[in-house]
């Protein structure tokens, strides 16, 4: 037998997910996260998951991580003692940024936080112009004193950004070589290695971005695996911010890829999900107990995005104002993320409106319904009072609910400040969380120009099949997936993935004068650094693959649409081709295309991926827990209406249930409304349909 | 939940809570994908890296109801760009879209160029969508449009209302007009047609939510949102304690210089606020007359600095969606003819950001007086333009570049100010340098911020920039606006003003001459400008700062040791 193992750490728990290769079989372990040493969370998980499943270490085939490490050091501003390097005169472009301010009329905002105080910021002298030319020639003479000042201020890490660096890094890499021979024990990043594209403080971002955060992911996976080869068990991989993963080695070499790699996973599962199903076309949606995120998968590719802003603060769904984060720029998901969770708490504001969230009960004081004094009406508790969560406990058993708590909260919090019943008000609160949510869902399908209508909605986290069906009827989704594990899909992401790691490198000239020979010989500079990638990683040649991309603009436009392409030898007619799919592709994302207009290349990208073999999820049914119970359930069509309550553990395939009814596990509720039909498939995976008006 | 307001009994809402709420997010996204479509599609860098421009959505009356995440400056004047629009054109059909920059009908200055198309479902009119744009060139004798002249018809190519598309399709013959008239065409059609594109996905989104909830609740949910609004602004003005407050400012001059002077003469602005229960009135009767120079603001460009300083003084958790129905407590009244109400034919072209931002900066003063707590001291109180242009020795192709450099942010009664960002009325974001070089035959020498530029005080003003730019190859038609030259960012309760801008001119042979604050100049190859955005002022004397910060900001080399030694006492 062969498993892979997936560790995805939450707020709360930290979730291990197991499969059998062979069979698809799924076992899942829940643990409490433990912030002040993850690693120990980790190890526990994984210690229980072997046992229950009677797993030997031997018999595990991967390990898969998805980390906060890199996030939670933005957040928390935990994170090394990093210097900064760069041209002279341009000493504060980490603090000068763009210029806008993060909110238009907060008065008392607070400017964005710089990774590097100023007083670790240091100068050389040097320039290259924008042909790529040297102007000023790297004043060696000054390295000494850099040196010298690093070590004075006791700095764990350096990062180095010149101008123009992206088009010529000899002297970065001079000074790079300089540093790392007499810095030894100073992590040395280079933006030319880190990331050689345009756009002086972006690039400068993510160089220091990685210095900040290097140290501290370089102990935390060392520990780590460690422990896990202390197990017997093999090499920790971990999952990219753009859904690959790659081992530690080439993670330390560009820290800024671990961003936002929990959230990658759960599309990433998705993504699995929508090729077992046969469905190219999926939106997925994870909500759980603060955050809702979406993200699209279209014709069977995992949207992402190379624009991304780690460690802000706010962010409401809409990433495009420059906000207080540190912009990165390396591939992410593409996901829109809402405050609108289980905890997000209703009220009403001066103007009468009813809102929901941004803030959130968390799991502490958490709903008013959880009883561990909670008084503030949430999500969950308006769940509770309309009857699509159970009113007398959740989590099988294990969490009580207060009922009577979860009333008074929303009487005293809404009901009673807008003139409505309790249960109307719970309602209310319903349509706006969804509202909120379907906004997530709004930016990465329609926004991107993707018609929701030829969309499956797939959806997991804690509580997204309590609310997927109404989202589907908002953005008129005609199908919801609910997957086997709804719960811990994300830890199952981990171990569906490939290897992966994303190259880049800026090159511009139009697509119509541009020798093809230029071009081919930047891919195969990445190819070459990609095939030692897989070589290192042992990755045999029959599941190796290197996906080419061009990032393309009309010449004087700011912002590039990427599109792939052609294997094989780059030729004149491969050229004009990705013209015309630019063309093609403009048109239906903005409404019209300017054909007359010469076509410009901007950069080159390629991903090396080693492809894992095939998995296959299911969920296992056990006629013995067939269980049906009865309870009063709200829909607004209907008012109260006594509904059916099965145990999805007994679903055998082909069930067929019509709502309104509900399907509870362990891990998760799913709501059915009237309308909607749900038939259990051979895998296990639940698919809802509506089928009435 | 949010403490910070005051609580009035809830007002009940006309329309279903939910359903408001819903419609009212769905405008604003609209608004914010109207956004996102002209920067992705836009060729100017002002446009798609710099971010000069806003969208918003609009009633049929022309009344806004919903603005993205842009540009406070245009809060006042885009309203009344669009009535001129729909009352020019009460025949507007589908696939319509018409354009115009006219301040003297609802524009801000003529480089603001205003594309507006109606919505339309089964021949019902939804409303419109508007996108105003900041194109780097708008004709005139200078590249850039920033000359000083005395009268709009120098200004560049000023265009009423017209419709610029019929059916879907452009006017080849306005077109035509439209390119003969501006540096850079080829840039200018790219602009046009992402502003175009832009509406449409205004257009589409309106007929979704028309078609998704019916017209009639749509168009009835518009006005709710303005209502909304107003009852919102009335709530907070209510919070606040009644009274009266003037403030004046001396601003740095037009940028002409009259015969026999030898300097550019100043003139003075003068605002008294009457703050009554949930009313507030912004009178500037007392100002001085228009001066010859491009200083001179339409009423809307005024009011726009008057309702953005009031939206950050009385809303500043950003709870009230800014939209026309905000300003309906508000009257802004000044005296027609005055340097801050001006008539045809004054030439307006600097007043758009810089009288907007000054009068900002006027009403947080005399708010000051009102409510010391919830306002800020003076801030950069300029856009600190700066234009190139010329011929690029590198394509032989002309070449406009237009940039804005922000200094600090006002300091605040328990907070410091904030380094180089924008303030108040603007938005913009820098371009990249590298964006620069390679768009422009200039590179970029410094880009820093300027120690000792925040005033000082118990809370330090924000930390001005310096930004110096060499012409390359071949001589530059450059020009400057700049205020702040003269008199420096006020500081409040004791607090310092903040350093003021400066701009030189060095030659070749290093030889530097000061640049008078607005107007055009040549800028020899090889030259260098170098320009110093100001910093903001202090508040509270700068005897009660806390000496933990004051020891942090002399390590980080914010403040210098001599500065502080004269202006906070330190003794070393």
């Amino acid at each position: 037998m062969a498993w892979r193992i997936g560790i995805d750490i939450g707020g709360t728990f930290t979730d291990v997910a197991m499969v059998d290769e062979a069979s698809g079989r799924i076992g899942v372990a829940k643990v409490l996260t433990t912030p002040d040493d993850f690693g120990r969370g980790v190890i526990d998980g994984i210690r229980q998951g072997l046992a229950e499943n009677a797993i030997a270490a031997s018999d595990v085939s991967l390990l898969s991580h998805a980390t906060t490490v890199v996030t939670n050091a933005l957040l928390e501003g935990k994170g090394a003692k990093a210097g900064f390097i760069t041209t002279r005169g341009f000493r504060d472009i980490l603090e000068l940024r763009r210029s806008s301010r993060s909110d238009l009329y907060d008065l008392f905002q607070d400017g964005p936080a710089v990774l590097v105080p100023r007083r670790w910021r240091f100068e050389i002298t040097e320039r290259i112009d924008a042909q790529g030319e040297i102007v000023t020639p790297l004043a060696e003479a000054e390295i000494a004193g850099l040196i010298e000042a690093i070590r004075d201020a006791g700095l764990e890490t350096v990062a180095v950004s010149f101008l123009f660096s992206f088009l010529n890094d000899a002297h970065e890499k001079i000074l790079g070589a300089a540093l790392r021979a007499a810095l030894p024990e100073i992590g040395v990043f280079l933006s030319c290695e880190v990331l050689p594209e345009i756009r002086e403080f972006e690039r400068a971002s993510t160089t220091a971005v990685c210095a900040y955060v290097g140290p501290l992911l370089a102990s935390y996976l060392g520990r780590l695996s460690s422990a896990t080869a202390a197990l017997g068990l093999p090499e920790l991989y971990v999952m990219g911010s753009s859904g690959g993963v790659f081992d530690i080695a080439e993670g330390l070499r560009m820290p800024a890829m671990a961003v936002e790699s929990g959230p990658a996973a759960g599309v990433i599962a998705a993504a699995l999900a929508g090729r077992q199903l046969g469905l190219p076309n999926l939106i997925s949606f994870d909500m759980g107990g603060t955050t809702a995120k979406a993200s699209v998968i279209a014709g069977g590719e995992v949207a992402v995005t190379a624009e991304y802003e780690v460690g802000g603060t706010g962010g409401s769904g809409s990433r495009w104002m420059h906000g207080t984060g540190h912009p990165i720029r390396v591939p992410v998901i593409d996901l829109a993320e809402v405050s609108a969770g289980g905890g997000s708490i209703a009220w009403v504001d001066p103007g009468g409106s009813l809102k929901v969230g941004p803030r959130s009960a968390g799991a502490a004081p958490g709903p008013a319904s959880y009883g561990r004094g909670g008084t503030q009406p949430t999500v969950t508790d308006a769940n509770v009072v309309l009857g699509y969560l159970d009113r007398g406990a959740l989590l099988g058993g294990a969490l009580k609910v207060d009922l009577a708590g979860a009333e008074r909260a929303i009487a005293t919090g809404v009901a009673e400040k807008l003139g409505l019943s309790v249960a109307d008000a719970a309602w209310r609160i319903i349509e706006i969380v969804n509202a909120n949510m379907a906004e997530a869902l709004r930016i990465v399908s329609i926004e991107r120009g993707y018609d929701p209508r030829e969309f499956s909605l797939i959806a997991f986290g804690g509580a997204g099949p309590v609310h997927a069906a109404a989202l589907a009827d908002e953005l008129a989704i005609p199908e919801v997936i609910v997957p086997p594990a709804p719960g811990a899909f994300s830890a199952l992401g981990l171990v569906a993935t490939d290897l992966k790691r994303d190259y880049s490198r800026t090159l511009y000239a139009d697509l119509g004068e541009i020798d093809p020979a230029r071009v081919a010989g930047v891919i195969a500079a990445m190819e070459t650094e990609g095939r030692s990638m897989l070589d290192a990683a042992r990755v045999p040649a029959e599941r190796r693959g290197l996906l080419r991309l061009a990032d393309v603009r009309y010449r004087r436009q700011a912002y590039e649409l990427t599109l792939p392409l052609a294997e094989g030898t780059v030729t004149r007619e491969s050229l004009n081709a990705l013209a015309t799919a630019f063309h093609a592709k403009h048109e239906q994302t903005y409404g019209h295309a300017n054909r007359a207009e010469a076509v410009q290349l901007v950069n080159l990208r390629l991903t090396a991926v080693g492809r894992l073999p095939g998995l296959t999820l299911a969920q296992r049914a056990d006629a013995a827990a067939q269980r049906v119970r009865q309870r009063d359930i709200w829909f607004a069509s209907t008012g109260f209406v006594v509904c059916d309550v099965h145990w999805r553990d007994g679903l055998m395939p082909g069930t067929v249930i019509a709502g309104p009814a509900i399907v509870e596990a362990m891990d998760s509720t799913t709501v059915l409304p009237p309308g909607w039909e749900a038939t259990v498939d051979r895998l296990g995976y639940i698919r809802m349909k509506r089928i009435a008006a | 939940m949010n403490d910070a307001v005051a609580q009035p009994a809830a007002r009940k809402l006309r329309s279903d809570p939910a359903r408001f709420e819903v419609v009212k997010n769905a405008l604003t996204s609209a608004a914010e994908e109207m956004k996102i479509v002209l920067a992705k599609t836009a060729y100017s860098p002002l446009l798609k890296v710099a971010g000069d421009y806003s969208c918003g959505i609009f009633d049929i009356d022309g009344n806004m109801v919903a603005q993205g995440p842009d540009l406070p400056i245009h809060l006042g004047s885009m309203p009344d760009a669009v009535r001129a629009v729909v009352r020019a054109f009460p025949d507007a059909a589908p696939g319509d879209v018409f354009i115009h920059n006219d301040p003297y009908q609802g524009g801000s200055h003529l480089p603001d160029v205003n594309v507006v198309a109606p919505a339309f479902l089964d021949g019902r009119l939804l409303g419109f969508g508007c996108v105003r744009a900041h194109w780097p060139d708008i004709g005139s004798a200078t590249p850039g449009s920033y000359g000083a002249v005395t009268e709009i018809y120098g200004e560049g190519l000023r265009l009423p209302p017209v419709r610029l598309y019929r059916g879907g399709k452009p006017d080849p013959a306005i077109e035509a007009i439209i390119f003969a008239n501006v540096r850079t065409p080829t840039e200018r059609l790219g602009d046009l047609r992402a502003q175009v594109a832009a509406n449409w996905r205004a257009e589409a989104r309106l007929q979704a939510l028309a078609r998704k909830y019916g017209t009639d609740t749509l168009l009835e949910i518009m006005q709710e949102v303005l209502d909304y609004s107003e009852t919102m602004m009335r709530a907070a003005l209510s919070a606040l304690p009644d009274g009266e407050a003037e403030f004046e400012d001396i601003f740095d001059g037009d940028g002409v210089i009259a015969h026999g002077a030898t300097a550019d003469e100043t003139f003075r602005v003068k605002v008294k606020i009457t703050k009554r229960g949930d009313t507030i009135v912004a009178d500037f009767v007392g100002s001085d007359p228009q001066v010859a120079g491009p200083m001179n603001a339409p009423l809307t460009v005024t009011a726009s600095g008057v309702f953005c300083a009031l939206k950050m003084i009385v809303d500043p958790q950003s709870l009230i969606p800014p939209n026309s129905g905000c300003w309906r407590p508000v009257t802004v009244s000044a005296t027609p003819g005055s340097v801050v109400h001006a008539q045809l034919p004054a030439p307006v072209v600097y007043a758009n950001h810089e009288m907007s931002h000054r009068v900002a900066d006027m009403v947080m003063a005399a708010m000051h007086q009102i409510t010391p707590r919830t306002v800020m001291a003076g801030s950069q109180g300029t856009s600190c333009v700066m234009t190139f242009g010329g011929t690029d020795y590198r394509s032989g192709e002309r070449y406009v570049s237009y940039e804005s450099v922000k200094g600090g942010f006002g300091a605040r009664p328990v907070k410091d100010g904030i380094n180089a960002v924008a303030s108040t009325v603007s938005n913009m974001m820098n371009t990249p340098i590298e964006i620069i070089e390679m768009s422009f035959p200039l590179r970029v020498e410094e880009y820093s911020v300027i120690p000792d530029s925040g005033g000082a005080g118990t809370w330090r003003g924000g930390l001005g920039v310096r930004r110096v730019w060499r012409v390359l190859a071949k001589d530059s038609h450059a020009a400057v606006c700049c205020e702040r030259t003269v008199t420096p960012p006020f500081g409040l309760e004791g607090g310092l003003a903040g350093a003021p801008a400066q701009i030189v001119l060095e030659q070749p042979d290093g030889s530097t001459r000061r640049l008078t604050s607005k107007g055009g100049f040549t800028a020899p190859a090889g030259s260098r400008v170098i320009l110093d955005a100001p910093g903001s002022g202090g508040f509270g004397p700068p005897s009660a700062r806390d000496p933990g910060r004051l020891s942090e900001d002399m390590i980080d080399g914010y403040v210098t040791q001599a500065a502080a030694r004269r202006d906070y006492g330190f003794v070393p």
